[in-house]
């Protein structure tokens, strides 16, 4: 018994480090697998972030034309961090080319009707399809809004009206998502990138310890050895499963690192990501790493070349990821069944974990041992096609 | 010791060996020869355990390697058709990770290491990655790998494929050294000069059944040929003609 365990290491150690001298294999471990989720990840979320939220400590110019017949309003404007600067000869073609995002035009008109406590109209210059200008031109219109409300309210005061007889209805908004439900729309992504980099760590081990053996030439003489076909097997998978594991790690601690330079506080949300939660997470999909090694090397068994294994895996390596899709797509709350699919079950679980939301013991142990389970079954189905004959083809 | 009986196998339809009985005794160089697709290869890898007996039996050493695999393999070491090594690992690590496998470690599996290196001349290169190496390096290494166990029996698979004159050269002096320390040799070739040149005794094998065997003298005797090279395609013609 010993003999096996020590033979296990030997073929364990063996892949291993045959493996970590394939330039290749370590770029795809290290680097490729586990780091590209994280940086796109930060450059999307911190673009999209900077662009939505309007900064309002800081001052914005605003182009008015006639501010001189609006002095009072032009004060209100720089009261609320709006500088207020000269407008072009031509304001519509200031707009239309994105010189500028929005005009305010005080006409002729404006002081006389404005003494004479008659509406007096202003004109507000933007283009409503660049999106670029939508918060300037948003945070424009809330400052006029309020000037008007305010001078209308002292208007009634003035004549002897309660201002509230003017707001009949006053509407509240009550958003009911927390911070961190918001962080999930934007964290929705997250775990196809986890699950990826753990696909991609077992990726090209896969091939190299079964179709790369066969290819090489190297099978034969190895199936010769005293080693049973199943010690032979399992310590393929494991450094396989290791490899997973190493590109998964990586890319946790790298999300982990990446979530302090997303200005997520800036749109009210708050990512719970935690250093507890980031270790959650990595247990959570370790039985993936070995789930995901026995299919991909049954599915890389039954090929005759590296090449040939390659085109199979490429397609085989999408099926895990397409429940997480579909939960992007079509949310749905968690219930028991999906801890029982492998891959679904970490979807849910890692999402959770993001959410800072406290993990259910049974979904988890449902989770470990499904995935377990299927990984252990796909162990045995490689070991059964390396005890036929017709593995060396 | 190597002893085949009455040995069948079929690949659905195919009866690639249909009943073939020989003996390769210790300290002999035992060929095994044929045309292409005689049921040569098919012989060596029941022998060599990866495939299993239709039907007859194969004992090394008296372990029957049907219901003994692993005590089989421990007893022999084969150079199978296809020998290829590990790109990555050099030589000594190729050669090595054989030695742990078969259960060897520590002193015992440097010592013999060191021993199968200084034989094989493989001292040059050892700490070499194999994806370099020249065909008579690879063959080196492939002998070293499934000799690091100490086995008495050999087993080789068209062993000189693909080597220059120099190489070839060396191998079958190799053969030779290894049959001069009472090792049993067994390997296959459809060369009639390399066979002629290296065996102690030849069997002959055509569509999965012994023509003949003996030494080479017998055979000539037997086909009433002088040339080896005639009374092969004596011997041969008779079986594809029947």
């Amino acid at each position: 018994m010993s003999g096996s365990i020590r033979k296990y290491l030997v073929v364990f150690f063996k892949e291993a480090v045959d493996n970590l001298r394939d330039r290749r294999t370590l770029l795809t471990v290290l680097v490729f697998g586990p780091l590209f989720g994280p940086l796109f990840y930060t450059v999307m979320m911190g673009t999209v972030i900077n662009r939505q939220v309007a900064d309002l400590d800081q001052s914005y110019s605003i182009a008015v034309q006639g501010a001189e017949r609006a002095p009072g309003l032009m004060d209100y404007l720089r009261q609320h961090n709006l500088s207020v600067a000269k407008a072009p000869d031509d304001p519509r073609e200031a707009v239309k080319t994105g010189e500028l995002d929005v005009v305010l035009i005080i006409p002729a008109a404006y002081p006389a009707a404005f003494s004479a406590g008659r509406p007096a109209g202003v004109q507000l210059v933007f283009d409503n399809s660049r999106d670029s200008a939508r918060k300037n031109v948003g945070r424009v219109r809330a400052v006029l809004d309020d000037y008007a409300h305010s001078l209308g309210a002292l208007r009634l005061l003035g004549r002897g009206v309660d201002p509230r007889a003017v707001a009949p209805i006053v509407v509240e908004d009550q958003d009911v998502s927390t911070p961190q439900s918001r962080a999930v729309l934007l964290l929705g992504m997250m775990p196809y990138f986890l699950l990826f980099a753990a696909i991609l760590g077992a990726f090209y081990l896969a091939i190299d310890t079964t179709a790369g053996e066969r290819e090489r030439g190297s099978l034969e003489p190895l199936l010769i050895t005293a080693v049973a076909r199943s010690t032979l097997v399992l310590g393929k998978l494991s450094a396989v499963s290791l490899f997973s594991a190493v590109s998964l790690s990586i890319d946790i601690a790298a999300l982990l690192w990446c979530q302090r330079l997303i200005p997520a506080a800036k749109v009210g949300i708050s990512v719970d990501f935690t250093p507890a939660n980031a270790l959650a997470t990595l247990l959570v999909c370790l039985p993936f790493c070995v789930f995901i090694a026995g299919l991909l090397s049954v599915v890389a068994s039954f090929t005759k070349s590296y090449k040939e294994a390659q085109t199979w895996l490429s397609l085989i390596m999408l099926v895990p990821l397409i429940p997480v899709l579909g939960l992007v797509m079509f949310p749905m709350e968690p219930t028991w069944w999906m801890m029982l699919l492998p891959s679904m079950s970490q979807d849910v679980l890692i999402t959770e974990l993001i959410k800072g939301e406290a993990l259910e013991p049974l979904f988890v142990a449902l989770s470990v041992m499904s995935t377990l389970i299927c990984g252990l079954g796909l162990a045995g189905l490689t070991v059964w096609l390396y005890s036929r004959e017709r593995i060396l083809g | 010791m190597i002893e085949v009986t009455d040995l069948r196998k079929s690949f659905g339809p195919v009866q690639a060996v249909r009943g073939v009985d020989f003996v390769a005794p210790d300290g002999r160089i035992t060929g095994l020869l044929g045309p292409n697709g005689a049921g040569k290869s098919t012989t060596l890898r029941i022998i060599s355990t990866v495939l299993r007996p239709g039907a007859g039996t194969v004992k090394v050493d008296g372990v029957d390697v049907a219901s003994d695999g692993n005590q089989a393999r421990l007893r022999l070491g084969v150079l199978p058709h296809l020998s290829g090594l590990y790109p990555r690992l050099t030589a000594r690590e190729n050669i090595r990770y054989y030695g742990e496998l078969n259960g060897l470690s520590g002193l015992a599996l440097t010592r013999r290491m060191d021993e199968l290196m200084e034989l094989l001349e493989i001292g040059d290169f050892a700490d070499r990655p194999a994806k370099g190496f020249s065909q008579g390096q690879k063959l080196k290494v492939a002998l070293a790998r499934a000799m690091v166990h100490g086995p008495r029996n050999l087993v080789l698979d068209e062993p000189s494929n693909g080597l220059d004159v120099m190489a070839t050269r060396a191998l079958r002096a190799l053969i030779r050294k290894l049959r001069d320390t009472g090792h049993c040799v067994l390997f296959s070739s459809h060369v009639m000069q390399e066979v002629a040149a290296l065996c102690d005794s030849i069997v002959i094998i055509a569509r999965g059944r012994i023509v003949a065997q003996g030494t080479p003298d017998e055979l000539r005797r037997q086909t009433g040929e002088t040339d080896l090279e005639e009374a092969f395609v004596k011997l041969c013609g008779a079986e594809l003609a029947a």
